[in-house]
């Protein structure tokens, strides 16, 4: 019987410190991490979004907390106004999964200025041709306050033939970026300039 | 003492070395070694998972029950591999990415464990420690090795540095699964042929 207790107490001893030591490294290394995925995995679809070097542009980012999801939003300006906006959205349903998009809005204009793929798991030769250029040019100058839509609802945008799943993940993740942009244009100027007061 | 530890030392380098002598940890050895910085990168992280784990576990070994000391290895083990995998996020984030799954499948790996259950349960800590450094190094120095000859053939580089002409035409069999086989297959074969000749006694494994 005590064999059974010390076997119980010394491991549960070695899993709780274990734990107390993983929690300790995770919490102090969080905030660099997310440096380091901003650099590496945002990186560059905000330097070709905004045609600069990501090392400027990344510390331009404010979170929108929309139903308690922070979604992150990049910015750009033009002497004092805010010109551009990268807007991260998620694309659903993709058909190897969530699609991570970045959507580019220039304020100025009223207009968008592309599409860039951030993550993605689609098939290659399929799904994962969303990665070129002739597909995400077609995001380029669509006004923002209008929904895009496939050709096939009515819409402007031609589908990856063979991919229509990816398709439609990416004309949602768009739209949804820009019902946030809708509602939350206030907010996202609010926090920009809390942003920059503070700098 | 100290002679003994010269000894342990000395004993990852060449007569244990892995994944040649031990036959152990062949998985990532295989599979990650495309290029020099991913088997330097890979043999550096198993080093300090194997030399912590081995004086961890050196340390608790008159504490844990025979019967749990498996289940607890694998705790102190993973621990070590996510403190690892965090690290190398947060300050070689390009490197964690091409290691990928490799990185986290160190728990797995057998020559931790085997390392653990083998020696460190059996030794002091400072021993356990100095065998884990030379297990390391032995794998990092392997595995920089194997990375060297597929990323020279493979892609004509070496640390992404092109070493040759224009004119050389890389070999791609040799930065895919088959050229891996072949890479590992003909330097153990080296390795034996050599120990055969100078008459050194060794067993495999």
């Amino acid at each position: 019987m005590s064999e059974i207790v010390r076997m119980v107490i010394v491991l549960s001893m070695i899993a709780g410190s274990c734990s107390a030591v993983l929690t300790m490294a995770d919490q102090g290394l969080a905030p660099r991490i997310e440096k380091q995925t901003d650099l590496y995995v945002r990186g560059p679809a905000l330097e070709r979004l905004f045609g600069k070097p990501a090392k400027e542009v990344l510390n331009n980012k404010v979170l929108v907390e929309v139903d308690g999801v922070e979604i992150p939003v990049f910015y750009i300006k033009n002497g004092k106004k805010v010109s551009t906006l990268a807007i991260e959205a998620i694309g659903k349903g993709g058909y190897g999964g969530d699609l991570k998009l970045m959507i580019g809005i220039d304020l100025d204009s009223g207009n968008q200025t592309g599409l860039e793929v951030v993550s993605h798991s689609e098939t290659p030769g399929l799904g994962a041709r969303i990665e070129e250029v002739r597909f995400r040019q077609q995001w380029q100058g669509l006004p923002i306050d209008k929904k895009v839509a496939l050709t096939a609802n009515g819409g402007v945008i031609d589908a990856i033939s063979g991919a229509t799943a990816t398709s439609k993940a990416a004309v949602g993740g768009t739209n949804e970026a820009l019902m946030l942009l809708q509602n939350y244009r206030d907010a996202i100027l609010k926090s920009i300039s809390a942003l920059e007061e503070k700098s | 003492m100290s002679q003994n530890l010269k000894v342990i030392l000395t004993a990852g380098l060449w007569k244990r070395i892995p994944p040649f002598r031990l036959v152990l940890g062949l998985c990532p050895a295989l599979a990650i070694t495309t290029s020099v910085e991913n088997g330097l990168g890979m043999g550096l992280a198993l080093a300090f998972v194997v030399t912590m784990s081995g004086g961890i576990i050196s340390s608790l070994r008159n504490i844990i029950p025979a019967k749990v000391r498996i289940a607890s290895y694998i705790v102190i083990i993973a621990t070590l591999v996510s403190i690892v995998e965090i690290l190398m996020k947060a300050y070689f984030f390009p490197l964690s990415e091409q290691l990928g799954i490799y990185i986290p499948l160190i728990v797995v790996n057998c020559i931790v464990l085997g390392r653990a259950e083998g020696f460190a349960s059996k030794n002091p800590p400072l021993p356990s420690m100095v065998d884990g450094v030379s297990i390391g190094l032995g794998y990092t120095l392997s595995l920089t090795i194997i990375g060297s000859i597929r990323e020279i053939l493979g892609a004509g580089s070496w640390f992404g540095i092109p070493v040759f002409g224009e004119f050389f035409e890389p070999l791609s069999f040799m930065v895919s699964a088959p050229g891996a086989f072949v890479t590992i297959g003909v330097l153990l074969g080296l390795q034996n042929l050599f120990s055969r000749w100078r008459g050194e006694k060794f067993v495999q494994g």
